[in-house]
């Protein structure tokens, strides 16, 4: 358990650059360990190289898009949640994400109280994941 | 936690050996209660969002197709989210749920995502072979004036119209990408942004060129008309729009029209008046009326132009009144421009609408203001024609008709334009207000005459706007003050209370938007820009012809009901037909044998599905770990109610029977609960309040008390009020009668975990005094500082992060307010029943919290 509580990390991956710079200081005075990816290539290396326990995620994103990229991340870790961020643009974008496996969804601009609530569950939730399997 | 678990395990298997490990039990319980939870969370979301959606709809005020898509897509994702967590906790059963939920997916998907088709036609259409059938391509003014110009003794201008097939052949699909990009990303209440954004738009159009054929076809039809009139003809262009023009939305003046186009002009201006559809006005105006721009498709009328010796525009019922035995005319020397650009005063003459057509009423305000001379702009015979033109137009279109026309200086009569009155009936709350120089107190207006352009009554501060960099600036709620009532004014429409114009009639375009969206309207009021200062609060009552000084409540009492500025849009028939899907609840009785995931049709039925299930599934989680006995217990209390207990963990005193069906208030020792109790249990219901269906009322009162009470009956569970319970959690979940109400708290050490959410919903009444008791019950728990959020008749508060004493204060008030606001919105229509209310709640939560100490305290007895 306590393993798990030091090695709390969140993982944004954003294709805007102002985005998350803002979201990385906010995060900061949060005392939230944070690493920023612009892509998902970027994102699946940082993944190799950390023990991330949550990824925030933008569904648009050019090359592989979110959804396509959260598929990927879960292929190399099953059991790290991911929570995505989508526009108003299309009715399906979050129902898929989450049928593919997010664990939550933002709509964009993001509320950061509401981001923060869905980062503290889905933390819960790999932790609870963890806990059982070392049980 | 291991604490809680091992007090549950010894006290719920003391006879047999658990089949599985304390830590095993552990970890099932827990996954459970976090999908229950989570089940919890996201019910209270799509019920939210639900909510929101129908305070949208019936809300009057506009709404856009992305907020529509947005709450639709949380809905959708909640209660996704809330079939997965059940199948969770119930292993799989009820998978069907996936299979409707899909369904019902599809149907929104359908509904929302799905995009207008076109048939491919001409190019171009000559006038001759233009009518009603070919709105599609020649959109809706060219179509009708097409039709009529078949009918006998109608004259219309000589030309052709470049249809909406020309339009697509002219914008690629790459252009259209670029511009619905820009659309997405602007935010239309910033003014500033809204007209950056529409300068790139119509860059795009504009600077694009125009294919070949195209542009060679436009010509070669332009020369054709020249040839049929006279050498050089000058032609007007006008925007012709599909789906402008239809009864209760004018478009009035929102795209450009283009005078004297000459053939060295004609391609460049067409490209503008395409263009024009993303220009600020029809933008703005779009939005507020519920219309997506993919609704809208431009084509363009290229009339000849006629040689006017007067205009000017007839209705052939007064639009402000749709029963008026009157023709109204607006008449003007010249071209017809000055009086729908609101840049001319306008004589008005009012006529009757049988033979001989007599003018029962005329005011010849255009030459008055010129100082000049009091002839009439029209002649006797040609008022005549007129109202026989009307009468006829009338007639045809099966509708009373706003008609544009001009006189050639031969004597000629020719309709530029004929669409139906967009009628804007005003329901004063008290009797009509006469034209009067003063106000019901007897004070004199500061401004007073003008002409009423829109009726009604409203209140806020001056602001004068007389340039575009005044316009950005323009505040929310306050009254606009013009020189002129120019079309390109009209995306303020959306945010002033009212507009006060030294010019223009009722019959220009800004008149129009005026009516359409219930702003009061008062025009050609002399000196109005001089007389009146920004932040002057003022009061206009249009209707009255008068401006007062201040806030006039007494006028604003009368104040008439907003029409729904929505009404017949495409966005809100997308949201109708969606709703249909979404919000009907037709599970409502979980005893009934319909009660079953293959009865659920909408969302709303699955989320009380999924709801009464996760309930369910947290009892059973006790029967299938043999702890099932007495797990569901009955309070006994003071109250009539059944209300049931089930204790997740340590919520009740460990050494009572376990065996027993019902438990005691002594008994609980789950600080939120207790905390509720508190406040249920404060003050005895008075009963329903009197109201004149004493029957009706007795009926719930009924329906609420069962006499029959039998606690063996555990599978009926779900239909009564029961706390779900731990030693610092509690789940309440309240039917009496017609309501729901939940209560939720978590109250433990950690203040940062800390919180206690009220969700309040639904009553037997209609749906104003449905949301009047909720808007009660929001004000009183926002006095005790907690968040509230209001839709409709449904009511969110929150509070969190506060320490244990203050929250076990807000549950004592949420358990008063649930038991004391039972069966009130049956007299929410009474305003004095509404204050009375309010001040015994007030009253009761201020002794409840503070009890007098000087009243003896009784000591428990031993």
């Amino acid at each position: 358990m306590n393993n798990i509580e030091q090695t709390h990390k969140l993982l944004l991956v954003d294709d805007e650059s102002d985005f998350l710079e803002l979201m990385s200081k906010f995060f900061k005075r949060r005392q939230i360990d944070i690493e920023t990816a612009s892509n998902c290539m970027d994102a699946l290396s940082l993944i190799e190289l950390h023990q991330f326990d949550v990824v925030v995620m933008d569904v648009h994103m050019p090359g592989l898009s979110g959804l396509e990229c959260m598929v990927e991340i879960k292929k190399i870790k099953p059991d790290l949640e991911v929570i995505i961020l989508t526009g108003h643009a299309s009715l399906h974008t979050g129902l898929n994400g989450m049928k593919q496996g997010a664990f939550d969804y933002c709509i964009k601009p993001v509320d950061l109280d509401e981001l923060l609530e869905k980062i503290s569950l889905a933390k819960k939730k790999y932790a609870l994941g963890k806990s059982n399997d070392n049980s | 936690m291991h604490k809680i678990f091992t007090a549950l395990k010894n006290s719920l298997f003391p006879q047999q050996p658990p089949s599985l490990s304390s830590e095993e039990l552990r970890n099932i319980f827990t996954k459970r209660y976090q999908n229950f939870k989570n089940l919890l969370t996201a019910n209270n979301n799509a019920l939210q969002a639900m909510a929101e959606l129908e305070k949208m709809y019936y809300g009057g005020e506009s709404y856009r197709m992305a907020a529509v898509r947005s709450k639709v897509s949380v809905i959708l994702i909640n209660v996704y989210k809330m079939i997965q967590n059940l199948l969770e906790m119930s292993e799989g059963k009820y998978s069907e749920l996936v299979n409707t939920f899909d369904k019902i997916t599809n149907e929104l998907d359908a509904l929302i995502e799905t995009k207008a088709t076109f048939d491919q036609g001409p190019f171009i259409l000559p006038f001759n072979e233009v009518d009603r059938n070919e709105r599609d391509q020649a959109g809706e003014k060219m179509a009708n004036l097409g039709e009529l110009s078949s009918l006998p003794g109608i004259q219309v201008p000589q030309g052709f119209v470049i249809t909406s097939s020309a339009t697509r052949h002219f914008l690629t699909a790459e252009q259209l990408t670029e511009i619905n990009r820009l659309l997405q990303v602007f935010d239309p209440e910033n003014l500033d942004e809204l007209y950056a954004t529409c300068e790139k738009m119509q860059n795009i159009v504009t600077k694009s060129p125009l294919p070949p054929d195209l542009e060679e076809l436009i010509h070669l039809h332009f020369n054709r008309l020249e040839k049929q009139t006279y050498p050089g003809c000058r032609v007007a262009l006008r925007s012709s729009a599909l789906g402008e023009d239809t009864a209760g939305v004018s478009f009035a003046g929102l795209y450009s029209t283009y005078l004297d186009v000459n053939r060295d002009t004609i391609i460049d201006l067409y490209k503008k008046v395409i263009a024009s559809k993303y220009g600020p006005r029809a933008i703005a105006y779009r939005r507020k009326r519920g219309y997506r721009h993919e609704d809208i498709e431009m084509c363009v009328g290229c009339l000849v132009m006629v040689d006017a010796l007067v205009s000017g525009v007839t209705y052939s019922r007064d639009p402000s009144e749709e029963a008026s035995e009157v023709i109204r005319i607006n008449a003007i020397a010249g071209i017809a421009k000055g009086v729908v650009d609101g840049t001319k005063t306008t004589d008005l003459f009012l006529v009757g609408r049988e033979k001989p057509f007599a003018v029962v009423y005329s005011e010849m305000r255009q030459n008055a203001q010129d100082h000049s001379t009091t002839a009439a702009s029209l002649t006797y015979s040609q008022i005549k024609k007129l109202a026989e033109t009307a009468l006829q137009l009338e007639a045809h279109f099966g509708k009373p008709q706003d008609i544009e026309w001009s006189f050639d200086h031969q004597g000629e009569l020719y309709i530029l334009q004929s669409r139906p009155i967009a009628f804007h009936k005003k329901e004063l709350s008290k009797e009509k207000t006469a034209p009067s120089a003063s106000s019901e107190n007897g004070d004199t207006p500061i401004l007073f005459g003008g002409i009423c352009a829109s009726e009604g009554i409203a209140s806020g501060q001056a602001f004068l706007v007389d340039s575009r960099e005044e316009m950005l600036l323009f505040p929310k709620g306050a009254i606009l003050i013009l020189k002129h009532p120019l079309p390109e004014w009209a995306p303020l429409m959306g945010k002033a209370a009212a507009v006060l114009s030294e010019n223009g009639s009722e019959a220009g375009h800004l008149a129009t938007v005026a009516r359409e969206f219930g702003i009061p309207a008062l025009f050609s009021l002399q000196n109005s820009m001089t007389h009146l200062t920004n932040g002057q609060t003022i009061t206009v009552n249009s209707s009255g012809r008068a401006v007062y000084e201040g806030r006039r409540e007494d006028l604003l009492r009368q104040k008439s009901v907003r029409r729904d500025i929505m009404a017949g849009s495409p966005v809100q028939r997308i949201l109708t037909e969606s709703l249909q899907h979404i919000t009907p609840l037709n599970l409502t009785d979980p005893k009934s044998t319909q009660f079953k995931s293959t009865w659920c049709e909408t969302l709303h039925d699955i989320t009380r599905f999924c709801h009464e299930k996760s309930v369910s599934e947290m009892f059973n989680f006790g029967k299938r770990h043999n702890f099932d006995k007495g797990a569901a217990k009955r309070l006994i209390g003071d109250v009539p109610l059944e209300w049931w207990v089930i204790d997740l963990a340590d919520g009740i005193r460990q050494d009572m029977d376990i065996e027993s069906k019902v438990v005691r208030i002594e008994d609980i020792v789950s600080v939120p609960m207790k905390a509720i109790w508190k406040g249920i249990s404060a003050f005895p219901w008075e009963g329903p309040p009197p109201i004149s269906a004493r029957g009706f009322g007795s009926i719930i009162f009924q329906s609420t008390i069962r006499p029959d009470l039998d606690p063996s009956v555990a599978s009926s569970l779900t239909t009564k009020n029961y706390f779900l319970i731990s030693e610092d959690f509690c789940n309440l979940s309240v039917r009496l009668g017609y309501h729901y109400a939940m209560i939720e708290a978590y109250i433990g050490d950690l203040l940062t975990e800390n919180y206690v959410t009220f969700r309040f919903k639904g009553g037997a009444a209609d749906m104003q005094r449905k949301a009047v008791r909720a808007k009660l019950l929001a004000d009183v728990l926002q006095k005790f500082d907690f968040r509230v959020e209001l839709s409709s008749d449904a009511v969110l508060a929150r509070v969190k992060k506060q320490p244990k004493e203050f929250l076990q204060q807000r549950l004592q008030i949420l358990g008063y307010l649930i038991q004391h606001a039972r069966q009130l919105d049956m007299v929410m229509n009474q305003p004095q029943a509404v204050e009375q209310y309010r001040l015994k709640f007030q009253k009761d939560i201020e002794e409840m919290l503070n009890p007098k100490t000087s009243a003896p305290i009784e000591e428990p007895r031993s």
